[in-house]
């Protein structure tokens, strides 16, 4: 075909300015697909933590702040230290006969374990709120959950002893009967099985890996949760990058055990969280909104409500390749279409005597125009092919690398986990966060290239060569064959 | 000899008629005529050369004919059609079947073989790449170059570059071969080869010959020679015998 046989021939005799053309356009069709790739990867960085913290099918969670807690320390236990001026000592701490006391919900302990399961920063919400929110329009699955936090004190028996540090163990009363809502679904069992429907009032637990390993607990084990002992019959591995709860219980035992910060009471039908799934991806803010409506006092976090709460060098890569990265790639793309512009033009206007005389054999303006586009649109493919090697080279790359991005993202029991106000004993006053409302994960820095990517780099490298010849075929096509054909003389 | 100025009396069957035919560029504010009052009357067959000083209008009147540029004024008729009036696709048309353009300096396309530039001049006319291929080899053979037909130009020298354009002007059986200074990049004995092959072809084909060129030797071969100065015509009739 004689179109083809002269587009190759032309692209062959000025292949150094079509290579250099081609060099422009696949810089910036590498950088985008190398962005894109990037952003997808911190995208999918932040959703692993997502995840693991509220379930792989979870699109919208529901909380509730606390009623005023009975009591002016609410349900977490407090220890007071030297009892100064009450018991007439010198009040300087327990080591010197004081006696430190730990009051919950009003009723103060000066001696023994206090053990308590504690729902910290949520309020409770009832089965039928579950109910209520399955049944909306746009919601398919709703399931509850309970977010606690182990507190247990040990008091000082004699008045020698020193205060033993409290320690807090995040727990999580897991709706059995909804396993692929709630943080359980993004686990992976490492050992022993998980829950049954059998499991929902037994004292069994579930352990996180990271937390069996550092307790040195084992499958057939117990672990003890507000002083009832729990049999350990799996132990869950989570991703890498999440901060997941280090046991998980039966919701049933779980609400038995708790307590509700404002009644004092078990939280017997009740829970603190709510893991929703939309309909679809594109209901979500539809979900969001009939929940609203349905509890106007709840707090409805989506997912990209939580990715906004991520902080640290995640969300700055994810800023980095939205923002920096997305307009560094589109100004390296009209660079590289103007260059292509501007070249192509200056190779119009150097084969004008060549048109001039084709226009003379009585070709058609139309049928020059689109040899010029042809041949811009053959450097754009080359461009469009060499830029996606570059972009696979630079997503390669980042992979390679695998730069570790920090996110600090709430952590399972972080928003439930009260602080244990501690006073006395030999440190003096202190705060205790059980479970760090926060935890800071290293995430490694992945970049994924998708069809679609490579699909819009095509397709902008053929518009890149369009719109470079667009240019060179509108010079041509104005082209007035006496005129052009003066050039030649 | 007869020597006309001006207005030539109209021929019964002419190839070309132009009257009063004006070209006038404007440069600068300045207006700069190229043609002046032209009358011309070419018959079918005829061999016309033009001569002139350089810049006096010889190659504008070329372009006139071979409808590559409209007059200022007047009318060039072209087998009954006025090339002056007639719109931009008609034009194209006519200078796709009509016309074949030899130039000084060949104007060849660089990447494409001899036989590629010589099939260029048929894609206007919409014929079918066998076919093509064959008016090509017939057109190359007639200008002694079907053993050259897969040489790019730059293989070729200049006098073999010229040849192809012949048979480019040629593989389309034009009615008439406008030629603006064939010989004017070719040495002495390429000069008279090609100006020989021309006389043959144009013996044998019929066709009408409008060569502008320098060389009085060139002019020589023609039936009518005419002179540009200042942009008006004077032919001299019948110089041949």
């Amino acid at each position: 075909m004689f179109f083809l046989t002269y587009l190759r021939r032309e692209l062959r005799r000025r292949m150094r300015q079509a290579i250099f053309i081609a060099l422009g356009l696949a810089i910036g069709i590498g950088l985008v697909i190398t962005v894109m790739g990037a952003s997808a990867g911190v995208k999918a960085a932040q959703a692993k933590v997502l995840r693991a913290l509220y379930g792989i099918g979870t699109d919208v969670t529901v909380t509730t702040k606390p009623k005023p807690p009975k009591g002016a320390q609410g349900s977490a236990p407090i220890a007071s230290g030297p009892q100064n001026g009450q018991n007439g000592q010198n009040g300087q701490n327990g080591q010197n006969g004081s006696r430190a006391q730990a009051c919950i919900n009003g009723k103060c302990y000066t001696s023994g374990t206090i053990d308590t399961l504690d729902t910290g920063n949520y309020g409770p919400l009832s089965a039928a709120t579950i109910a209520r929110i399955a049944h909306l329009d746009h919601v398919s699955a709703a399931a509850g959950g309970l977010v606690l936090t182990d507190n247990r004190i040990v008091l000082p028996t004699g008045s020698n002893s020193r205060l033993v540090p409290p320690t807090s163990v995040s727990v999580n009363g897991t709706d059995i009967t909804h396993p692929k809502l709630g943080p359980l679904s993004n686990a992976a069992l490492a050992k022993g099985r998980t829950f049954t429907a059998t499991d929902k009032d037994k004292n069994v637990a579930v352990v996180d890996s990271n937390y069996a390993a550092a307790h040195k607990l084992k499958v057939g084990g117990t672990v003890t949760l507000a002083s009832k002992k729990f049999t350990i019959i799996g132990i869950v591995t989570q991703p890498q990058a999440s901060s997941p709860p280090s046991v998980y219980i039966p919701l049933q035992r779980a609400q038995a055990l708790a307590s509700n910060p404002a009644t004092g009471k078990a939280m017997t039908d009740q829970v603190n969280t709510v893991y929703v799934t939309a309909a679809s991806a594109s209901d979500i803010g539809a979900v969001q909104k009939e929940i609203a409506h349905l509890l106007p006092q709840a707090t409805i976090t989506s997912s990209s409500d939580l990715a906004s709460e991520i902080t640290g060098s995640a969300a700055s890569a994810a800023k980095l390749a939205g923002a920096l990265g997305k307009w560094l790639a589109v100004l390296v793309l009209i660079a590289a279409f103007a260059v292509a512009s501007l070249l192509t033009m200056a190779a119009v206007a150097r084969r004008v005597p060549e048109f001039g005389t084709l226009k003379a054999l009585g070709w058609r303006s139309s049928r020059i125009v689109s040899q010029v586009l042809g041949e811009s649109v053959g450097i754009g493919i080359i461009g469009g092919a060499l830029g996606v090697g570059l972009g696979l080279a630079g997503v390669a790359i980042i992979d390679t690398i695998a730069p570790k991005l920090s996110a600090s993202v709430p952590s399972a029991g972080g928003g439930a986990g009260p602080s244990t106000h501690v006073a006395g004993g030999p440190g003096g006053a202190s705060i205790v966060s059980p479970a760090a409302s926060h935890t800071t994960i290293a995430v490694p820095m992945s970049a994924s290239v998708t069809v679609t990517a490579i699909v819009l780099a095509v397709l902008l490298a053929i518009a890149g060569g369009l719109v470079a010849g667009s240019f060179g075929g509108w010079r041509a096509a104005r082209l007035r064959p006496a005129a052009a054909l003066t050039r030649v003389a | 000899m007869d020597i006309t100025h001006g207005t030539v009396p109209p021929a019964e069957n002419s190839v070309y008629r132009l009257s009063n035919v004006s070209k006038i560029y404007r440069k600068g504010g300045r207006e700069i005529p190229a043609v002046v009052d032209l009358d011309l009357d070419i018959k079918p067959g005829e061999w016309l050369a033009v001569q002139g000083k350089t810049g006096h209008g010889k190659t504008t009147l070329l372009q006139l004919l071979g409808g590559l540029d409209r007059p200022t004024k007047g009318c060039v008729e072209f087998g009954g059609s006025d090339l002056a009036t007639a719109t931009e696709s008609d034009i194209r048309s006519v200078r796709a079947s009509s016309f074949g353009f030899i130039f000084q300096t060949f104007n060849l396309i660089p990447t494409l073989t001899a036989a590629e530039n010589a099939e260029a001049a048929l894609i206007p006319l919409g014929i079918n790449h066998a076919n093509r291929r064959e008016r090509v080899n017939i057109a190359l053979d007639s200008v002694g170059l079907a053993d050259r037909a897969q040489h790019l130009p730059a293989e070729l020298s200049g006098g073999q570059q010229q040849r192809v354009a012949i048979a480019r002007a040629l593989v389309k059986e034009p009615n008439v071969l406008l030629a603006d200074e064939p010989t004017g990049n070719l040495d002495e004995d390429t000069r008279d080869e090609i100006i020989a092959l021309l006389d043959t072809l144009w013996r044998e084909r019929g066709l009408t010959l409008i060569l502008v060129t320098h060389d009085s030797a060139v002019a020589r071969r023609a039936q009518r020679i005419g002179l540009m100065r200042n942009g008006r015509l004077t032919v001299r009739q019948d110089t041949r015998a």
